[in-house]
């Protein structure tokens, strides 16, 4: 039996009919062909599908399809806005904090929930937000300094 | 995963309902950290999957010093780890609860799946142990409560009858108790418990849980009626510390041997009795 979702994708309006078996990350890569959200381990400990869901950060691969319902996501593809770059990933390219750059997505997912939720992280938040993101080529201080830059490039700009 | 159908209560009733239903055909998804896992490696093949996740009222999270916490059936592991009152009165508990996973993981998955999914390594089994929290259990009969020893029963199994859900855990607040949790692992985050424990200083006794080192998170009665109404002093910790390694019964597996488990008992309960010495993070 097909099930009825009506949900947000970087502020779009979505309705679909899903199959229960499916994850939202199938719907995500799969329904919608946007693949910047990637899988890695299937099993919520690499992060590489980390989207953000109601204002926080979540493994894709762990949601039923079904349960999308209602839900507002964003995925790495709604953090340019009109053809500009978010500044954190401005700063990863700055930092160079990524090599092959498939845990880049979580990552700047992650990090993005961790801004919005908290402007100015210590660093051991910072660490705090991204366990559960693996990065298997580049370490983590490339990263964590983009975040710390982001978080600094922000305040300044608000003021 | 196999086929199955999603089923989405809005009140309890209607949960139970569905769970009579389609008794032992059905399982409840709450966080889906461990079910969906479940489904995906068929490891479990339900007709039925029931999401409590939209029940109003499950979120609840209160908490009083005469009735004391009350943590609703959907509240997240970060929801409680981050909770002011959680932190203040139960720091053990929101410690324990914020060591599960990652953040991602830990702002889907709830404390009562923990619970409710019966691994022996449970991160919020020993704190809720020491506590003496009771589930607090819906079924067609009305409500039960029972206290959480008697709720696992052994590895991923528990006294949860297959048309009743859990619907919260009390916690019973005790002024002046202190806890200490710990946490051996291989990785220090998104890792699974090799060991984990609580020691909770109530008046005067102590009250000790240990998770991963038996087929379910387990008290150490013996140590502590050793400890009753005792002043601790190095040789009395000491002497806890050996006996509690006879109390335990570890196995070998993929994350420590059972020679290593027993060691780290010995250790986290001398480490955590000696916090208590040095005077326990005094307020």
């Amino acid at each position: 039996m097909k099930n009825k979702v009506n949900f947000f994708i970087n502020e779009e309006p979505v309705e679909l009919y899903v199959d229960a078996n499916r994850t939202m990350l199938n719907i995500i890569r799969d329904d919608l062909c946007l693949i910047g959200t990637k899988e890695g381990c299937g099993a919520g400990e690499c992060g590489a599908c980390t989207i953000i869901a109601d204002g926080k950060p979540l493994n894709a691969c762990l949601v039923l399809a079904p349960e999308l319902d209602g839900m507002h996501i964003t995925t790495v593809e709604g953090l340019a806005k009109d053809g500009e770059l978010s500044e954190l990933q401005k700063q990863f390219i700055k930092h160079s904090a990524l090599q092959c750059g498939f845990c880049t997505p979580g990552f700047l997912m992650s990090g993005t929930a961790l801004l919005q939720e908290n402007p100015n992280p210590s660093r051991e938040e910072i660490k705090t937000a991204i366990v559960g993101n693996l990065c298997r080529c580049t370490g983590y201080v490339r990263i964590i300094e983009a975040i710390e830059e982001t978080a600094e490039v922000l305040r300044g700009g608000g003021q | 995963m196999k086929e199955f159908e999603y089923l989405r209560p809005e009140t309890v009733e209607e949960a139970i309902a569905l769970r009579s239903k389609h008794e032992g055909c059905s399982v409840l998804l709450n966080g889906g950290t461990d079910i969906v896992i479940q489904l995906r490696d068929h490891l479990i093949t339900p007709e039925y999957v029931i999401d409590i996740k939209r029940i109003p009222g499950l979120k609840k999270l209160t908490f009083s010093e005469e009735e004391g916490l009350f943590i609703g059936a959907c509240v997240t592991m970060n929801e409680l780890g981050d909770s002011e009152e959680v932190q203040k009165y139960y720091p053990f508990l929101a410690e324990a609860a914020l060591t599960v996973g990652s953040k991602q993981v830990r702002n889907r998955a709830t404390v009562i799946g923990n619970i409710v999914n019966a691994s022996p390594l449970c991160d919020t089994g020993t704190p809720l142990y020491v506590c003496e929290a009771k589930m607090c259990i819906a079924g067609k009969d009305g409500e039960r409560e029972v206290p959480i020893e008697e709720f696992i029963t052994f590895v991923r199994k528990t006294s949860l009858k297959s048309d009743e859900i859990v619907i919260g855990i009390r916690v019973p607040y005790s002024e002046g108790a202190k806890g200490i949790f710990t946490k051996v692992s291989r990785r220090k985050e998104v890792d699974l418990s090799t060991i984990c424990s609580t020691v909770l200083m109530i008046k005067d006794s102590y009250r000790m849980a240990f998770g991963a080192v038996a087929p379910t998170p387990i008290r150490l009665p013996k140590t502590e009626e050793l400890l009753y109404a005792k002043t601790l002093t190095s040789k009395l910790i000491e002497e806890a510390a050996k006996l509690a390694r006879t109390e335990v019964s570890p196995i070998s597996d993929i994350r420590a041997s059972k020679e290593y488990r027993l060691d780290v008992v010995e250790v986290a309960v001398r480490r955590s009795l000696e916090w208590f010495l040095q005077g326990g993070a005094a307020e």
